[in-house]
């Protein structure tokens, strides 16, 4: 982590939580999501995806950064320029050492 | 491009439109309605349905010779005309080979259509004859990408193919077509939900007035400027806006000619290969205006001593470049274009240029302190003073592609650039190999402006076979390859940062170039003597056909200032 990250925008490793994820059902649409996911910097933890009645899929996943300057905002912006991802948000987010 | 209204019509003339018609001809009917006149490509197997087609089209296909060929052809054409490229091949191994232009096109945001045939549905999955998943191989670096399941999905998928391409930040997608589904005909057509994304137009009024606060407040601002300004159509609205703040402007490598290499208030390219007066500007600087750049490592050196005084207003199309890498005090989305016209910090104050008056005096100085030198002992060729003069000679409108190394820098650093769609480089990816087929490409979008292709002997080699191209369609393409018999840049990096421990990095058994041009019947000739340099540039620019200069140059030289990787901007090394 730099010094100038060091400010409200950036955490340290650490970060997890829990993301809600509304997709298009288009071919390959989980695996762009998570794949997303894991090139940027998290593992995921847990995955839940349920179809609804307008045939988009809600999925919920929880993430555990892998290292480094983390910020789950600009995970979130980078799942929503995906096409088969129409909103992505923070539903919950811990510090890991708060777990403890 | 398309825009959005334009996009929903489609969907909706596509709908209306139910002759019976097989999959092939219906993606290559939806290519022509994309206004495309031009693609590149290379058959095989699983294409063919498309194949037997494209002569009843009005379609022009350039036949490169090698897929890898095709991908950047269709860079340098998107590149040099603003439109959505297009390239095309089979499944396998022609799919694979597209996919460092894929990457190319996605790390520059060039927008490209690229189009794979595949194995028949059926046979999908079973480890066929050239069968490989290229839509997960490449997931990572597209836009967006399709499996054709069904031939009346076609048409719409391929509107929307072309649309997404082409409208925010650009950048390449992919459509997948099983040799089935281009064989099968059919007479329903179906309509595309249209997905296209809902974007702010631009930064809000309370981000624009805190940015022009912020403005208005500095006593050290700069523009720091990227792609985005060519891409976001907004060179006017720059031009327009430096030359109403007088603010100094700093520019990236994909960023160069957004304002005129002699602009006044222009200091140049900075990070790795930077001037020091740029370099210098940014780290000094206390508000930084960036524009259409995302901070790239190349750019910025070390990240946490990159501007370190300095405040940030960050303008960009992409929502996820802003805070990515430093955190912006205020942030501008949507179109450039309308922000740069928007930001007027002067409005109602008149301004008080006697606050930058002393920052603008120390940058300037420093420019004209550290200006080139274009003085080298011997009679060696020079490269920095053979592109320096080639740039002067040729026409304003010529255009530059170039390959990875040395010579990039070079070109970078040396050649007039007035407009940056003059300059095609591949700059995220930095491809070896770029420059020859992306200077085709560009010259069959350009057909009336001069292009020149500068390549090194390392680089020229990993598309060699693109000069069959130049032959066969008698494109006027003019090459300058530099050849320091190495792979100079790695050779510099190993002299500078390995204690010169050179490994694998000598070309000196390169075959003789002017007989391998002469091969493939293209024009050549050889440049050896700093006192034959005019006449070759004479001669090049002169020539009608396909030509390439043959410069042999210093094996030692190196490209300064230079950045040593992970430092600051501000410890650059030097000759
Ligand atoms: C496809 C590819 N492979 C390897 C590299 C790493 N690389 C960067 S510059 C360079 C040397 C390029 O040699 P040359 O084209 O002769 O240019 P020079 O530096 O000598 O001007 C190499 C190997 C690369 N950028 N691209
Ligand atoms: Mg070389």
């Amino acid at each position: 982590m730099t010094e100038l990250q060091r400010d409200k925008t950036f955490e340290s490793s650490g970060v997890s939580g829990t993301l809600k994820v509304v997709l298009h059902d288009v071919s390959g649409t989980l695996l762009r999501t998570l794949g997303t996911i894991e090139r940027r910097g998290y593992d995921y933890r847990d995955v839940h995806c349920t179809q609804r009645v307008d045939g988009d899929f809600d999925l919920l996943v929880r993430i555990e950064d892998i290292g480094g300057p983390r910020n789950l905002d600009i995970l979130c912006k980078q799942l929503e320029r995906l096409y088969n991802v129409v909103s992505a948000e923070k539903v919950g987010r811990r510090k890991r050492a708060e777990r403890a | 491009m398309t825009t959005a209204t334009q996009f929903a019509k489609q969907q909706t003339e596509i709908f209306e439109n139910r002759a019976p018609k097989s999959g092939a001809q219906l993606l290559l009917e939806a290519i022509e309605a994309q206004g495309v006149d031009l693609i590149f490509g290379y058959p095989g197997g699983a294409i063919m349905p498309v194949y037997d087609v494209l002569p009843r089209t009005s379609l022009t296909h350039i036949l490169c010779r090698h897929e890898q060929g095709c991908g950047m052809a269709a860079i340098g054409y998107a590149r040099a005309t603003g439109k959505v490229g297009t390239a095309l091949a089979t499944s396998g191994p022609g799919a694979t080979n597209l996919v460092t232009a894929i990457a190319d096109a996605y790390l520059d945001s060039v927008p490209v259509v690229f189009i794979t045939g595949q194995v028949p549905s059926d046979l999908m999955g079973t480890d066929a004859f050239q069968e490989v998943d290229i839509v997960g191989i490449t997931m990572p670096i597209v836009k967006h990408s399709y499996i054709a399941r069904d031939p009346a999905d076609i048409p719409g998928m391929v509107a929307e193919a072309y649309f997404i391409a082409g409208e925010g930040r650009p950048g390449p997608v992919l459509i997948d077509l099983p040799k089935d589904v281009a064989n099968a005909v059919t007479t329903e057509r179906h309509r595309w939900r249209p997905y296209p994304k809902v974007k702010p137009e631009m930064g809000t009024s309370e981000n624009i007035s805190r940015a022009e606060t912020l403005i208005r407040a500095a006593e050290r601002p700069l523009f720091y400027i990227g792609g985005g300004i060519a891409q976001g159509d907004g060179v006017a609205e720059l031009r327009e806006l430096v030359e109403r703040t007088e603010i100094p402007v700093v520019s990236t490598l994909k960023g160069l000619g957004s304002l005129p290499s002699d602009h006044p208030h222009y200091l140049g390219m900075l990070g790795m290969h930077g001037l020091k007066a740029a370099n210098y500007a940014v780290q000094e600087c206390d508000l930084l205006i960036v524009a259409g750049a995302r901070f790239d490592d190349r750019a910025t050196g070390k990240l946490d001593t990159f501007a370190p005084g300095a405040k940030v207003i960050h303008m960009d199309i992409d929502v996820a470049e802003i805070d990515k890498l430093r955190r912006a005090d205020v942030f501008l989305d949507g179109s450039l274009k309308k922000n740069l016209s928007a930001l007027d910090p002067f409005k109602d104050e008149p301004y008080e240029k006697a606050q930058i008056e002393p920052w603008r005096e120390l940058c300037y100085s420093r420019r004209s302190m550290y200006e080139w030198d274009y003085d080298a002992p011997g009679n060696g060729v020079y490269a920095p003073k053979l592109l320096h003069d080639l740039s002067r000679r040729a026409p304003d409108s010529a255009i530059f592609t170039c390959d990875v190394g040395q010579h990039q820098m070079w070109v970078a650093q040396h050649c007039y650039f007035d407009d940056p769609k003059d300059h095609i480089t591949s700059g995220g990816l930095g491809t070896m190999g770029f420059g020859l087929p992306a200077g085709l490409g560009a010259k069959l979008g350009a057909p009336d402006r001069t292009v020149i292709t500068v390549s090194g002997d390392g680089s020229i080699m990993m598309n060699i076979q693109e000069l069959q191209t130049l032959h066969r369609y008698g494109i006027p393409l003019k090459i300058v390859l530099l050849d320091n018999s190495a792979l100079g840049m790695v050779r510099q990096w190993q002299e500078v940062f390995f204690e010169q421990n050179y490994s694998e990095v000598n070309l000196d058994d390169n075959p003789e170039f002017s007989k391998v041009a002469e091969a493939f019947r293209v024009e050549s000739f050889v440049v050896r003597e700093r006192s034959e340099v005019d006449a070759g540039i004479d001669r090049l620019l002169a020539a009608d056909g396909p030509i390439l200069m043959h410069v042999k140059i210093d094996t030692m030289e190196n490209v300064w200032p230079l950045v040593p990787p992970g430092r600051s901007n501000a410890d650059m090394m030097e000759r």
